[in-house]
Protein backbone atom coordinates (compact mmCIF):
# COMPACT_ATOMS: atom_id res chain seq x y z
CA UNK A 1 0.00 0.00 0.00
CA UNK A 2 1.62 3.42 -1.10
CA UNK A 3 1.14 5.62 2.10
CA UNK A 4 2.76 8.93 0.15
CA UNK A 5 0.85 11.29 2.45
CA UNK A 6 2.10 13.73 5.38
CA UNK A 7 0.04 12.99 8.60
CA UNK A 8 -0.53 16.50 10.22
CA UNK A 9 -2.02 15.87 13.45
CA UNK A 10 -3.85 18.25 15.75
CA UNK A 11 -0.42 18.30 18.12
CA UNK A 12 1.44 19.73 15.22
CA UNK A 13 -0.67 22.58 14.38
CA UNK A 14 -1.79 23.69 17.51
CA UNK A 15 1.92 23.90 18.54
CA UNK A 16 2.83 25.91 15.30
CA UNK A 17 0.08 28.45 16.06
CA UNK A 18 0.53 28.64 19.22
CA UNK A 19 4.59 29.32 18.94
CA UNK A 20 4.12 31.78 16.19
CA UNK A 21 1.30 34.05 18.41
CA UNK A 22 3.92 33.83 21.18
CA UNK A 23 6.97 35.31 19.15
CA UNK A 24 4.57 38.06 17.76
CA UNK A 25 3.85 38.80 21.18
CA UNK A 26 7.53 38.72 22.45
CA UNK A 27 8.35 40.71 18.84
CA UNK A 28 5.36 43.50 19.92
CA UNK A 29 6.71 43.84 23.87
CA UNK A 30 10.34 43.66 22.61
CA UNK A 31 9.84 46.55 20.12
CA UNK A 32 7.43 48.45 22.52
CA UNK A 33 10.04 47.99 25.37
CA UNK A 34 13.06 49.82 22.55
CA UNK A 35 10.55 52.81 21.96
CA UNK A 36 10.32 53.38 25.53
CA UNK A 37 13.88 53.01 26.43
CA UNK A 38 14.49 55.45 23.58
CA UNK A 39 12.42 57.82 24.70
CA UNK A 40 13.61 57.50 28.05
CA UNK A 41 17.28 57.59 26.30
CA UNK A 42 16.52 60.58 24.17
CA UNK A 43 15.56 62.38 27.59
CA UNK A 44 18.97 62.07 29.23
CA UNK A 45 20.37 62.90 25.93
CA UNK A 46 18.54 66.22 26.05
CA UNK A 47 19.11 66.62 29.79
CA UNK A 48 22.63 66.12 29.47
CA UNK A 49 23.32 68.07 26.41
CA UNK A 50 21.71 70.79 28.95
CA UNK A 51 23.91 70.62 31.22
CA UNK A 52 27.12 70.78 29.33
CA UNK A 53 25.57 73.81 28.12
CA UNK A 54 25.91 75.26 31.76
CA UNK A 55 30.08 75.91 32.11
CA UNK A 56 29.93 76.73 28.24
CA UNK A 57 28.83 80.56 28.63
CA UNK A 58 31.94 82.91 28.41
CA UNK A 59 32.86 85.08 31.36
CA UNK A 60 35.98 87.36 29.68
CA UNK A 61 36.24 85.92 26.61
CA UNK A 62 34.98 86.70 23.46
CA UNK A 63 33.98 84.08 22.06
CA UNK A 64 34.26 80.25 22.73
CA UNK A 65 33.92 76.60 21.07
CA UNK A 66 33.02 73.43 22.38
CA UNK A 67 32.66 70.09 20.43
CA UNK A 68 30.02 67.66 21.16
CA UNK A 69 30.11 63.90 20.09
CA UNK A 70 27.40 61.55 20.81
CA UNK A 71 27.24 57.95 20.33
CA UNK A 72 25.48 57.70 17.61
CA UNK A 73 23.42 59.98 14.87
CA UNK A 74 21.07 62.02 16.82
CA UNK A 75 18.38 65.00 15.96
CA UNK A 76 18.45 68.00 18.36
CA UNK A 77 14.80 70.01 18.40
CA UNK A 78 15.46 73.56 19.26
CA UNK A 79 12.36 75.03 20.54
CA UNK A 80 12.26 79.08 21.69
CA UNK A 81 9.23 80.50 23.41
CA UNK A 82 8.72 84.10 23.62
CA UNK A 83 5.62 84.30 26.48
CA UNK A 84 6.49 85.33 29.87
CA UNK A 85 8.89 87.27 31.48
CA UNK A 86 12.17 85.82 30.01
CA UNK A 87 10.49 83.39 27.86
CA UNK A 88 12.01 79.62 27.57
CA UNK A 89 14.04 77.65 25.25
CA UNK A 90 13.72 74.01 24.75
CA UNK A 91 15.40 71.24 23.53
CA UNK A 92 14.88 67.50 22.82
CA UNK A 93 16.66 65.24 21.37
CA UNK A 94 15.98 61.75 18.95
CA UNK A 95 18.47 59.17 18.41
CA UNK A 96 18.84 56.85 15.12
CA UNK A 97 18.54 53.47 15.50
CA UNK A 98 18.57 50.06 13.47
CA UNK A 99 15.67 49.04 15.43
CA UNK A 100 12.04 50.02 14.72
CA UNK A 101 11.69 53.58 13.37
CA UNK A 102 14.98 54.84 12.01
CA UNK A 103 13.51 57.95 14.09
CA UNK A 104 11.03 58.40 16.47
CA UNK A 105 9.42 61.12 18.36
CA UNK A 106 12.16 63.04 20.15
CA UNK A 107 12.18 62.64 24.30
CA UNK A 108 10.84 64.91 26.71
CA UNK A 109 11.99 68.83 26.05
CA UNK A 110 14.22 70.18 28.51
CA UNK A 111 13.50 73.93 29.22
CA UNK A 112 15.47 76.29 30.26
CA UNK A 113 15.37 80.48 31.21
CA UNK A 114 18.79 81.61 30.75
CA UNK A 115 19.69 80.16 27.55
CA UNK A 116 19.98 81.16 24.26
CA UNK A 117 20.15 79.00 21.40
CA UNK A 118 20.45 80.09 17.78
CA UNK A 119 20.44 77.29 15.77
CA UNK A 120 17.74 75.43 12.83
CA UNK A 121 15.35 74.02 14.42
CA UNK A 122 16.51 70.75 13.90
CA UNK A 123 20.39 70.32 13.98
CA UNK A 124 21.18 66.41 12.78
CA UNK A 125 24.34 64.63 13.07
CA UNK A 126 26.93 62.80 15.25
CA UNK A 127 29.19 65.44 16.51
CA UNK A 128 27.38 69.29 17.16
CA UNK A 129 29.47 72.51 17.14
CA UNK A 130 28.85 74.94 19.64
CA UNK A 131 30.22 78.26 19.16
CA UNK A 132 29.32 80.76 21.94
CA UNK A 133 29.53 84.78 21.71
CA UNK A 134 28.62 87.27 24.99
CA UNK A 135 25.50 89.67 23.53
CA UNK A 136 26.14 93.06 24.93
CA UNK A 137 23.97 96.15 24.95
CA UNK A 138 24.97 97.84 26.19
CA UNK A 139 26.28 95.72 29.31
CA UNK A 140 25.97 91.91 29.06
CA UNK A 141 22.96 90.76 28.27
CA UNK A 142 23.16 86.89 27.94
CA UNK A 143 25.16 84.56 26.09
CA UNK A 144 24.29 83.32 22.43
CA UNK A 145 24.78 79.79 21.89
CA UNK A 146 25.06 78.44 18.26
CA UNK A 147 24.79 75.09 17.35
CA UNK A 148 25.35 73.97 14.12
CA UNK A 149 26.36 70.49 12.82
CA UNK A 150 26.59 70.78 8.78
CA UNK A 151 29.58 72.59 7.05
CA UNK A 152 29.46 75.93 5.83
CA UNK A 153 31.25 77.93 3.62
CA UNK A 154 31.71 81.68 4.07
CA UNK A 155 32.10 83.54 0.77
CA UNK A 156 34.26 86.79 1.09
CA UNK A 157 33.37 87.57 4.58
CA UNK A 158 33.54 90.47 6.78
CA UNK A 159 37.22 90.80 8.30
CA UNK A 160 36.49 90.75 11.98
CA UNK A 161 34.23 87.43 10.98
CA UNK A 162 37.02 86.27 9.28
CA UNK A 163 39.08 86.69 11.89
CA UNK A 164 37.01 85.20 14.50
CA UNK A 165 36.54 81.95 12.53
CA UNK A 166 40.11 81.90 12.16
CA UNK A 167 41.07 82.58 15.77
CA UNK A 168 39.18 80.27 17.15
CA UNK A 169 39.39 77.70 14.35
CA UNK A 170 35.28 76.85 14.23
CA UNK A 171 35.32 73.28 12.54
CA UNK A 172 33.17 72.77 9.34
CA UNK A 173 33.38 76.76 8.54
CA UNK A 174 35.17 77.12 4.76
CA UNK A 175 36.58 80.58 4.08
CA UNK A 176 36.40 81.05 0.09
CA UNK A 177 36.90 84.27 -2.33
CA UNK A 178 34.85 82.33 -4.67
CA UNK A 179 31.21 80.58 -4.31
CA UNK A 180 32.34 78.08 -6.73
CA UNK A 181 35.69 77.00 -4.71
CA UNK A 182 33.05 76.05 -2.10
CA UNK A 183 33.35 72.53 -0.90
CA UNK A 184 30.26 70.24 -2.45
CA UNK A 185 27.51 70.44 0.15
CA UNK A 186 28.06 72.96 2.41
CA UNK A 187 25.95 75.76 3.09
CA UNK A 188 27.25 78.91 1.10
CA UNK A 189 27.10 81.99 3.42
CA UNK A 190 27.52 84.89 0.70
CA UNK A 191 28.43 88.74 2.92
CA UNK A 192 27.23 91.67 0.69
CA UNK A 193 27.23 90.25 -2.90
CA UNK A 194 24.52 88.16 -4.60
CA UNK A 195 24.40 85.10 -6.08
CA UNK A 196 22.08 82.40 -6.95
CA UNK A 197 24.10 79.64 -5.34
CA UNK A 198 23.69 81.92 -2.13
CA UNK A 199 21.81 79.94 0.46
CA UNK A 200 22.07 82.43 3.13
CA UNK A 201 22.45 86.31 2.16
CA UNK A 202 24.27 88.16 4.74
CA UNK A 203 24.13 92.27 4.14
CA UNK A 204 25.61 95.56 6.32
CA UNK A 205 22.75 95.43 8.76
CA UNK A 206 20.85 92.27 8.03
CA UNK A 207 20.63 88.20 7.02
CA UNK A 208 18.19 88.33 4.77
CA UNK A 209 15.11 89.83 6.26
CA UNK A 210 16.53 89.37 10.21
CA UNK A 211 18.26 92.46 10.84
CA UNK A 212 21.66 92.22 13.29
CA UNK A 213 23.87 93.95 15.68
CA UNK A 214 27.01 93.23 16.45
CA UNK A 215 27.39 89.71 17.71
CA UNK A 216 23.76 88.59 16.61
CA UNK A 217 25.09 88.19 12.90
CA UNK A 218 26.43 84.63 13.99
CA UNK A 219 22.50 84.09 15.11
CA UNK A 220 21.13 85.37 12.38
CA UNK A 221 23.41 83.26 10.56
CA UNK A 222 23.38 79.99 12.23
CA UNK A 223 19.25 79.89 12.98
CA UNK A 224 16.49 79.78 11.29
CA UNK A 225 14.28 82.75 11.02
CA UNK A 226 11.74 82.10 13.34
CA UNK A 227 14.66 81.06 15.91
CA UNK A 228 16.13 84.13 15.45
CA UNK A 229 13.44 86.29 16.32
CA UNK A 230 12.16 84.52 18.80
CA UNK A 231 15.36 84.34 20.69
CA UNK A 232 16.12 87.99 19.97
CA UNK A 233 12.94 88.91 21.53
CA UNK A 234 13.92 86.73 24.91
CA UNK A 235 17.13 88.52 24.85
CA UNK A 236 15.84 91.67 24.60
CA UNK A 237 13.41 90.82 27.63
CA UNK A 238 16.46 89.97 29.74
CA UNK A 239 17.91 93.46 28.53
CA UNK A 240 14.73 95.49 29.46
CA UNK A 241 14.75 93.72 32.88
CA UNK A 242 18.89 93.97 33.63
CA UNK A 243 18.07 97.79 32.23
CA UNK A 244 15.36 97.56 35.67
CA UNK A 245 17.69 96.16 37.67
CA UNK A 246 20.65 98.51 37.21
CA UNK A 247 18.36 101.78 37.29
CA UNK A 248 17.30 100.15 40.88
CA UNK A 249 20.93 99.93 41.47
CA UNK A 250 21.80 103.74 40.56
CA UNK A 251 18.73 104.74 42.83
CA UNK A 252 20.15 102.83 45.68
CA UNK A 253 23.76 104.10 44.84
CA UNK A 254 22.62 107.76 45.34
CA UNK A 255 22.10 107.36 49.12
CA UNK A 256 26.14 106.02 48.75
CA UNK A 257 27.41 109.16 47.17
CA UNK A 258 26.65 107.80 44.06
CA UNK A 259 24.86 109.86 41.61
CA UNK A 260 25.28 108.57 38.06
CA UNK A 261 21.97 110.45 36.82
CA UNK A 262 21.54 107.17 34.69
CA UNK A 263 17.83 105.83 36.76
CA UNK A 264 15.29 107.21 34.20
CA UNK A 265 17.34 106.92 31.04
CA UNK A 266 17.42 103.29 31.98
CA UNK A 267 13.63 103.04 33.16
CA UNK A 268 12.67 104.49 29.52
CA UNK A 269 15.27 102.13 27.89
CA UNK A 270 13.74 99.14 29.69
CA UNK A 271 9.99 100.64 28.94
CA UNK A 272 11.02 100.82 24.98
CA UNK A 273 12.41 97.02 24.97
CA UNK A 274 9.14 95.89 26.57
CA UNK A 275 7.64 96.59 23.22
CA UNK A 276 10.47 95.39 21.23
CA UNK A 277 8.54 93.75 18.09
CA UNK A 278 11.20 92.45 15.98
CA UNK A 279 14.60 92.78 14.50
CA UNK A 280 13.49 95.55 12.02
CA UNK A 281 13.36 97.42 15.82
CA UNK A 282 17.11 96.90 15.99
CA UNK A 283 18.78 100.09 15.10
CA UNK A 284 16.66 101.85 17.07
CA UNK A 285 17.39 99.97 20.09
CA UNK A 286 21.02 100.21 19.51
CA UNK A 287 20.81 103.66 19.62
CA UNK A 288 19.44 103.92 22.76
CA UNK A 289 21.72 101.69 24.37
CA UNK A 290 24.99 103.34 23.02
CA UNK A 291 24.30 106.27 24.31
CA UNK A 292 23.55 104.83 27.68
CA UNK A 293 26.87 102.91 27.44
CA UNK A 294 28.54 106.25 26.41
CA UNK A 295 27.18 108.13 29.22
CA UNK A 296 28.34 105.38 31.89
CA UNK A 297 31.92 105.06 30.47
CA UNK A 298 31.61 109.35 31.18
CA UNK A 299 30.57 108.08 35.01
CA UNK A 300 32.96 108.14 37.87
CA UNK A 301 31.30 105.32 39.35
CA UNK A 302 29.87 103.46 36.70
CA UNK A 303 27.05 101.06 36.92
CA UNK A 304 28.30 98.32 34.42
CA UNK B 1 31.03 -8.04 36.61
CA UNK B 2 34.51 -8.67 34.45
CA UNK B 3 37.54 -6.76 34.38
CA UNK B 4 36.15 -4.01 31.97
CA UNK B 5 33.20 -3.00 33.29
CA UNK B 6 35.56 -2.48 36.59
CA UNK B 7 37.70 0.13 34.72
CA UNK B 8 35.12 1.76 33.26
CA UNK B 9 33.30 2.67 36.62
CA UNK B 10 36.48 3.49 37.49
CA UNK B 11 37.32 5.88 34.66
CA UNK B 12 33.33 7.53 35.19
CA UNK B 13 34.12 8.46 38.96
CA UNK B 14 37.69 9.79 37.67
CA UNK B 15 35.64 12.05 35.23
CA UNK B 16 33.05 12.99 37.74
CA UNK B 17 35.95 14.02 40.48
CA UNK B 18 37.98 16.08 37.43
CA UNK B 19 34.62 17.64 37.06
CA UNK B 20 34.28 18.81 40.31
CA UNK B 21 37.53 20.27 40.68
CA UNK B 22 36.98 22.10 37.46
CA UNK B 23 33.73 23.66 38.80
CA UNK B 24 35.25 24.55 42.39
CA UNK B 25 38.14 26.16 40.17
CA UNK B 26 35.40 27.96 38.04
CA UNK B 27 33.52 29.51 41.39
CA UNK B 28 37.00 30.13 42.62
CA UNK B 29 37.94 32.37 39.86
CA UNK B 30 34.42 33.44 40.16
CA UNK B 31 34.54 34.98 43.38
CA UNK B 32 38.07 36.18 43.56
CA UNK B 33 37.01 38.87 40.18
CA UNK B 34 33.92 39.81 42.16
CA UNK B 35 36.41 40.43 44.79
CA UNK B 36 38.22 42.49 41.98
CA UNK B 37 35.36 43.87 40.25
CA UNK B 38 34.13 45.37 43.58
CA UNK B 39 37.24 46.87 44.70
CA UNK B 40 37.67 48.68 40.99
CA UNK B 41 33.86 49.82 41.22
CA UNK B 42 34.28 51.92 45.00
CA UNK B 43 37.17 53.37 43.45
CA UNK B 44 35.48 54.35 40.62
CA UNK B 45 32.15 55.63 42.45
CA UNK B 46 34.94 57.63 44.27
CA UNK B 47 36.55 59.06 41.36
CA UNK B 48 33.37 59.92 40.40
CA UNK B 49 32.08 61.84 43.19
CA UNK B 50 35.41 64.15 43.16
CA UNK B 51 34.67 64.51 39.24
CA UNK B 52 30.95 65.57 40.02
CA UNK B 53 32.16 67.84 43.01
CA UNK B 54 34.33 69.55 40.52
CA UNK B 55 31.90 70.08 38.15
CA UNK B 56 29.20 71.54 40.02
CA UNK B 57 31.70 73.74 41.99
CA UNK B 58 32.51 75.00 38.16
CA UNK B 59 28.63 75.15 37.70
CA UNK B 60 28.66 77.75 40.93
CA UNK B 61 31.41 79.98 39.97
CA UNK B 62 30.26 80.08 36.36
CA UNK B 63 26.67 81.17 38.05
CA UNK B 64 28.51 84.13 39.47
CA UNK B 65 29.35 85.62 35.84
CA UNK B 66 25.41 85.80 35.51
CA UNK B 67 24.77 89.46 34.14
CA UNK B 68 22.09 89.86 37.30
CA UNK B 69 25.27 89.07 39.65
CA UNK B 70 28.61 89.30 38.19
CA UNK B 71 31.26 92.51 38.40
CA UNK B 72 31.33 94.86 35.35
CA UNK B 73 32.88 97.33 36.33
CA UNK B 74 36.24 96.28 36.15
CA UNK B 75 37.49 92.85 34.36
CA UNK B 76 36.88 90.03 36.96
CA UNK B 77 36.33 86.35 36.09
CA UNK B 78 34.55 85.32 39.70
CA UNK B 79 33.66 89.06 41.31
CA UNK B 80 30.03 89.29 42.40
CA UNK B 81 28.77 92.73 42.38
CA UNK B 82 27.08 92.99 46.12
CA UNK B 83 25.00 95.99 45.07
CA UNK B 84 23.00 94.16 42.07
CA UNK B 85 22.75 91.40 44.42
CA UNK B 86 20.65 93.51 47.17
CA UNK B 87 18.63 95.43 44.56
CA UNK B 88 17.90 91.81 42.58
CA UNK B 89 16.46 90.32 45.88
CA UNK B 90 13.03 90.00 46.38
CA UNK B 91 12.42 90.96 42.54
CA UNK B 92 9.00 89.71 41.35
CA UNK B 93 10.19 89.05 37.85
CA UNK B 94 13.55 86.77 38.87
CA UNK B 95 10.90 84.13 41.20
CA UNK B 96 11.68 81.76 39.12
CA UNK B 97 14.52 82.69 37.05
CA UNK B 98 17.17 80.93 38.75
CA UNK B 99 15.38 77.37 37.90
CA UNK B 100 18.00 76.40 41.54
CA UNK B 101 16.51 75.30 45.21
CA UNK B 102 18.69 77.17 47.35
CA UNK B 103 20.86 80.09 46.24
CA UNK B 104 22.77 82.43 48.31
CA UNK B 105 25.64 84.95 48.63
CA UNK B 106 27.97 85.04 51.67
CA UNK B 107 30.24 87.61 53.05
CA UNK B 108 32.80 85.73 54.68
CA UNK B 109 35.32 88.55 55.66
CA UNK B 110 35.15 90.38 57.17
CA UNK B 111 32.47 88.90 59.77
CA UNK B 112 28.91 90.45 59.49
CA UNK B 113 25.88 88.99 60.70
CA UNK B 114 22.40 88.77 59.56
CA UNK B 115 20.53 88.68 55.92
CA UNK B 116 21.50 91.58 54.39
CA UNK B 117 18.99 94.28 53.99
CA UNK B 118 18.93 98.08 52.46
CA UNK B 119 18.97 98.97 56.67
CA UNK B 120 22.07 96.89 57.36
CA UNK B 121 23.92 96.89 54.14
CA UNK B 122 26.77 96.50 53.89
CA UNK B 123 27.22 95.18 57.66
CA UNK B 124 25.49 92.24 57.19
CA UNK B 125 26.39 88.46 56.03
CA UNK B 126 24.10 86.64 53.85
CA UNK B 127 21.62 87.68 51.17
CA UNK B 128 19.59 84.78 49.82
CA UNK B 129 18.07 84.40 46.75
CA UNK B 130 16.25 81.57 46.28
CA UNK B 131 16.05 79.00 49.65
CA UNK B 132 13.07 76.16 48.80
CA UNK B 133 12.77 72.31 49.31
CA UNK B 134 15.77 70.28 49.88
CA UNK B 135 18.71 70.01 48.12
CA UNK B 136 22.66 69.46 48.22
CA UNK B 137 24.26 72.64 48.49
CA UNK B 138 27.75 73.64 47.08
CA UNK B 139 30.00 76.40 47.03
CA UNK B 140 32.92 78.34 45.99
CA UNK B 141 35.06 81.22 46.52
CA UNK B 142 34.38 84.79 44.69
CA UNK B 143 35.03 88.15 45.16
CA UNK B 144 31.94 90.18 46.84
CA UNK B 145 32.17 93.96 45.15
CA UNK B 146 30.32 96.91 46.09
CA UNK B 147 30.79 100.90 45.61
CA UNK B 148 31.94 102.14 48.81
CA UNK B 149 31.33 105.65 49.98
CA UNK B 150 35.11 106.34 51.17
CA UNK B 151 37.33 103.62 48.83
CA UNK B 152 35.61 104.06 45.24
CA UNK B 153 35.02 100.40 44.84
CA UNK B 154 35.84 97.74 47.28
CA UNK B 155 36.19 93.63 46.82
CA UNK B 156 35.74 91.30 49.62
CA UNK B 157 36.17 87.87 50.20
CA UNK B 158 32.60 85.92 50.01
CA UNK B 159 31.57 82.51 48.81
CA UNK B 160 28.61 81.82 46.68
CA UNK B 161 26.44 78.51 47.43
CA UNK B 162 24.09 76.52 45.20
CA UNK B 163 21.95 74.31 45.73
CA UNK B 164 20.70 71.43 43.81
CA UNK B 165 18.11 68.79 43.56
CA UNK B 166 18.77 65.45 45.28
CA UNK B 167 17.94 62.83 43.12
CA UNK B 168 17.01 59.23 44.74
Amino acid sequence: MNRGGFEFSFAWLFAIIVGVVIIFLAIYFTTSLIGNSRYEADTKIAAQLETILNPVETGLEEGKLIIIGFPSETRIYNDCNEFGDFGDQAISTSTKSGIGDKWQEPGAKIKSKSKYIFSEKVVQGQEAYVFVKPFEMPYKVADMVMIYSQDYCFVKPFDDIKEEVEDLNLPGINISFNIDDCPEGSKKVCFVFDNDECDVKVGQTNVQEAYYEDSLVYGAIFSSPDIYECQLKRLMKRDAELALLYASKAEFLVGKGCSTGLAGELVNYASSLEDFGGSRELPSVKLKSDDIGRENELLKCKLF
Amino acid sequence: MNYSNVNYSRGQVKIQQMAFVLVAIMIFFAIVVLFYLSIRVNLLKGDVEILRNEEAKEVVRKLAGRPELSWTVTDCASCIDLDKALVLNHRESYEDFWEVPFLQIERVYPDGEGECTKGNYPDCRTITLVDEGIYIAHSAFVALCRHDELMGDKCELGKIYLGFRSVG
